[in-house]
């Protein structure tokens, strides 16, 4: 037997192993051309649709020329409240499955439906809202929106806090527990401290998950033509001008669509980019 | 304030507060599952007590005779995602494969952090994508090809047929795929990760080659989570509501051909919520969405179990 | 007298070597000469050159660290696996370099077969597990594929344990039963030498002792080559004896001589416990 000579049989096994990392590596490359199609699909019509009165008018009607500007502001707002709200909660409870093991059923049941949570469906979320907020208040509103928005936001934030906290070694605990401090010391002051960079990173994961978000906001803070920062009325917001201009029949209207969805993405992508170097950051 | 009480019962207190908040915090992720099942279904009681199962079965949907029944929707919602996942799950673990078994590291890792980003991109963005790109290409050559083809072929005839208007169920299945892939390809890249070097080791040692090892062994050994993987795209693909409504075409007429408009559920209900002018059609909407609550959370609970199962496995 | 039994084509040109020689003198089956070996920069085997003896059990002893696994996992260029891995020197069987550029290290690998430290059964049937490897490099009728399979299970000491749930999941089999099952796949495809990394190390002292008397059922038929932690261990199963320390191979002799007699002072060391 000679180690050179290769078998005819050996032949077309090492012939199907490079047919099948080939097709492998065909198929990486075809989910690369699709994210390149779109991001310069979104890049080319979004870079011809912008300019400054984008961020000074306000959305247009049908037809006529205009800007963004109060949908860019609602949009940030839902943001800020959604994440205002929806934060604290979601910290504390992560630090309930990460650090309190009374009721370890309980703690798994929570982490599984967190779980569960995360993938559901945002336009039935939206539907909740509307259900608990809206139809009781008799109108769409801001705040429907936020809180939409919070509930998308919340099982990102449990997650990435359960799992950074439990990463912290037992050791730094047991060390601020020996000074004497009680444990809601430990936790406020040592741990969080130490988890700082990983409950940060879902944060910011959580933002680039509700920023695009648009089914939910239909059915709570609907949309608005003009300038408005009260969150107990319906609230302009990119996602919603996105839907219906894209929709629309008018060139104007599609032009705006565009320079939406080039902010949008543009902000989803910084704000991911940041929560990954703050993860790599934390690896070194 | 702390001053006010003596320092060792500050400490127990604070602790008690403490516990009291986070342990509320935990509880509200259970209320809010059971919650959304409650007030969905509470919404659409009305609908479910009308027209009983024939809600389910009839294709119907008159907003003005306030007739509704969902088999459009419901029909539309799975044959995209069936669509969507024949076509993502061979591309996902694709990708898979090459980022665990082709690329070095050095490629792998970019490339890796690509594939993410793509599953970060807003839905309302592959709507836009779908619409104004894709639904043109479908329309164009995609459409009248297949037409021309799978058309042909007697038995697959009705579901390539009619006109090519770039907009239905196969451009929204694949826009779906094109969504989900980077889901699936991720859960797949990390469940081979676990599969433990030795037994990689021993079969390569056996003289299998990477594909061999990658399809006898990892794939058998991983094959709960790789299920799990595929489930958990499924529960997206289902549920998944801009990227579909832009190209569906919201038709609620019954067609078997995958080339002409229809709708999903997600679709019906963004589409058409602003518009529902009677207590009666909103309910229906709400009962879809109860549906689709209720189809997601059962798959979504079957990928859990099976991601968790190797989890498990890998633990011993 | 299991072994010999079933599979002629393998057996007839052996010369059964009954009588154990104090030296071991007989031909050899592979020569390593000046072998080097990086992980990355790290140098792991300093020029290393040694014999390994046609159907002798060669037993590879020293402390951690000491560049033993390294050394099996050059022969069947399970290195290759890993970028940043490299091997320099010459590794030659049958007149070829075993380590050079253009080696099929699929065939390389048939002919020179490997048990981990840890049991590793793939995920699939008793008989799958056996006929894995086989498949991979053979067309074989189902009645031949049978026979190879039960001839392999046999020779490895666990047919009559297994033979009633061949087709029942591996991992439902004890650690010593799996251990055997992957000493069994390991020979179903006619290698001519076998490398056992520790192969007893997380097994209880009745499963290790089944291995060890298989291993001595083996020897008549393969080359074999050992990596053990237990000194023990070697002096039992071992013809020849390797000691290596810090990549480097300190003393190599007939099994008796090394652990009655050694000639180096840090082989001494080792073997009264002194270090390791």
């Amino acid at each position: 037997m000679n180690l050179r000579k290769t078998h005819p049989r050996g032949r077309s096994r090492k012939r199907l192993n490079v047919i099948a990392l080939g097709l492998a590596t065909l198929a990486t490359a075809l989910g690369l051309v699709g994210l390149a199609s779109i991001l310069i699909t979104t890049l080319l019509n979004g870079a011809a649709a912008l300019r400054p009165s984008l961020f000074t008018e306000l959305t247009p009607p049908p037809g006529a020329e205009g800007g963004l500007a109060n949908a860019l502001f609602g949009s940030l707002l839902l943001i800020f409240v959604a994440v205002v709200m929806g934060t604290p909660i979601g910290i504390l409870a992560g630090t309930y499955l990460a650090e309190y093991n009374t009721y370890p059923k309980l703690v798994a049941t929570v982490r599984f439906i967190n779980d569960i949570l995360l993938s559901a469906p945002s336009v039935v979320i939206g539907l909740f809202v509307y259900q608990v907020i809206v139809w009781p208040s008799g109108h769409f509103s801001g705040w429907a929106g936020a809180i939409a928005l919070a509930l998308i936001l919340l099982p990102v934030v449990i997650r990435t806090t359960d799992e950074t906290m439990q990463l912290i070694p037992l050791s730094l605990r047991e060390a601020a527990l020996a000074l004497g401090a009680p444990k809601w010391r430990v936790i406020t002051q040592v741990i969080y401290r130490a988890a700082r960079a990983g409950i940060l990173t879902g944060v910011l994961l959580g933002i680039a998950r509700i920023s695009g978000e648009t089914a939910p906001l239909l059915f709570t803070a609907l949309n608005n033509q003009y300038w408005s920062t009260d969150l107990s009325r319906p609230l302009a917001n990119v996602p919603v001008v996105i839907f219906q201009f894209a929709l629309s029949p008018y060139e104007s209207w599609h032009g705006l669509a565009w320079a939406g969805a080039l902010l949008l993405t543009l902000l989803v992508l910084v704000v991911s980019i940041l929560a990954r170097s703050l993860l790599r950051e934390k690896a070194e | 304030m702390d001053q006010a009480i003596p320092k060792r019962r500050s400490g127990a207190l604070g602790d008690a507060l403490f516990r009291v908040a986070a342990f509320s915090a935990a509880l509200l992720v259970l209320v809010l599952l059971g919650a959304i099942a409650i007030s969905t279904l509470i919404g659409g009681y009305p609908t479910f007590a009308h027209f009983g199962f024939g809600f389910l079965s009839k294709a119907v949907w008159d907003p003005v005779r306030r007739e509704f029944g969902a088999l459009v929707p419901i029909y539309g919602t799975l044959v995209t995602a069936l669509i969507a996942l024949v076509l993502a799950v061979p591309v996902a673990f694709g990708i898979a494969v090459f980022l665990t078994e082709v690329a070095p590291r050095r490629l792998a890792v970019p490339t890796s952090a690509a594939i993410e980003l793509l599953a970060g991109i807003p839905s309302i963005i592959y709507g836009m994508w779908g619409l104004f790109v894709f639904a043109p290409f479908m329309a164009n050559t995609l459409d009248p090809w297949l037409s021309d083809t799978l058309g042909m072929v007697p038995g697959l005839a009705p579901l390539f047929s009619g006109p090519p208007l770039g907009l239905g169920m196969l451009t929204a299945g694949i826009i779906l795929s094109i969504m989900i892939v980077p889901f699936i390809a991720a859960v797949m890249r990390d469940v081979f990760r676990l599969v433990p070097p030795a037994l990689r080791e021993s079969a390569f040692a056996l003289g299998a080659t990477r594909w061999e090892v990658v399809w006898h062994v990892a794939l058998p050994y991983t094959r709960t989570a790789v299920w799990g993987a595929i489930f958990l795209g499924l529960g997206r693909a289902l549920g998944e509501t801009m990227a579909v409504t832009f190209v569906l075409g919201n038709s609620h007429d019954f067609n078997i051909s995958l080339l002409a408009p229809s709708t999903s559920i997600a679709a019906t209900i963004a589409n058409e919520f602003t518009e529902a002018d009677s207590p009666a059609y909103l309910s229906a909407l709400i009962a879809l969405g109860f549906i689709l609550f209720v189809i997601t959370f059962l798959v979504l609970l079957l990928a859990k179990l099976l991601l968790l199962r190797l989890a498990k496995q890998g633990a011993r | 007298m299991l072994v010999a039994s079933a599979q002629p084509d393998q057996l007839q040109n052996q010369t059964q070597e009954n009588g154990e020689s104090a030296a071991v003198s007989e031909k050899p089956c592979i020569i390593i000469r000046n072998l080097d070996f990086f992980y990355n920069d790290r140098q792991a085997l300093r020029n290393v050159t040694m014999t390994l003896p046609e159907r002798k059990v060669t037993g590879i002893i020293g402390p951690s660290g000491c560049g033993k696994s390294t050394l099996l996992r050059v022969l069947n260029r399970m290195y290759d696996l890993y970028p940043n891995q490299r091997a320099t020197g010459q590794v030659i069987m049958d007149g070829e370099n075993i380590i050079g550029p253009d080696v099929d290290v699929s065939l390389l690998r048939r002919r020179i077969g490997m048990v981990f430290q840890k049991p590793t059964p793939f995920p699939m049937s008793i008989y799958d597990n056996v006929a894995f490897g086989v498949r991979l490099h053979e067309r074989l009728s189902r009645a031949e594929m049978d026979e190879r399979v039960e001839w392999a299970l046999t020779s490895a000491a666990l047919w009559d344990e297994v033979k009633d749930v061949i087709r029942s999941p591996a991992t439902s089999l004890s650690g010593g039963q799996q251990q055997r099952l992957c000493i069994a796949r390991t020979i179903a495809v006619h290698p001519e030498v076998i490398l056992l990394d520790e192969p007893t190390s997380a097994l209880d002292p009745i499963s290790t002792l089944r291995i060890e008397e298989l291993i001595d059922e083996l020897k008549r038929n393969f080359t074999i080559a050992i990596v053990t932690h237990n000194l023990q261990q070697a002096a039992r199963i071992a013809d020849q004896v390797a000691f290596f320390f810090m990549g480097e191979l300190v003393e190599i002799g007939p099994s008796a001589q090394i652990f009655t007699a050694p000639k180096e002072r840090r082989t001494q060391e080792y073997i009264t416990g002194r270090f390791g």
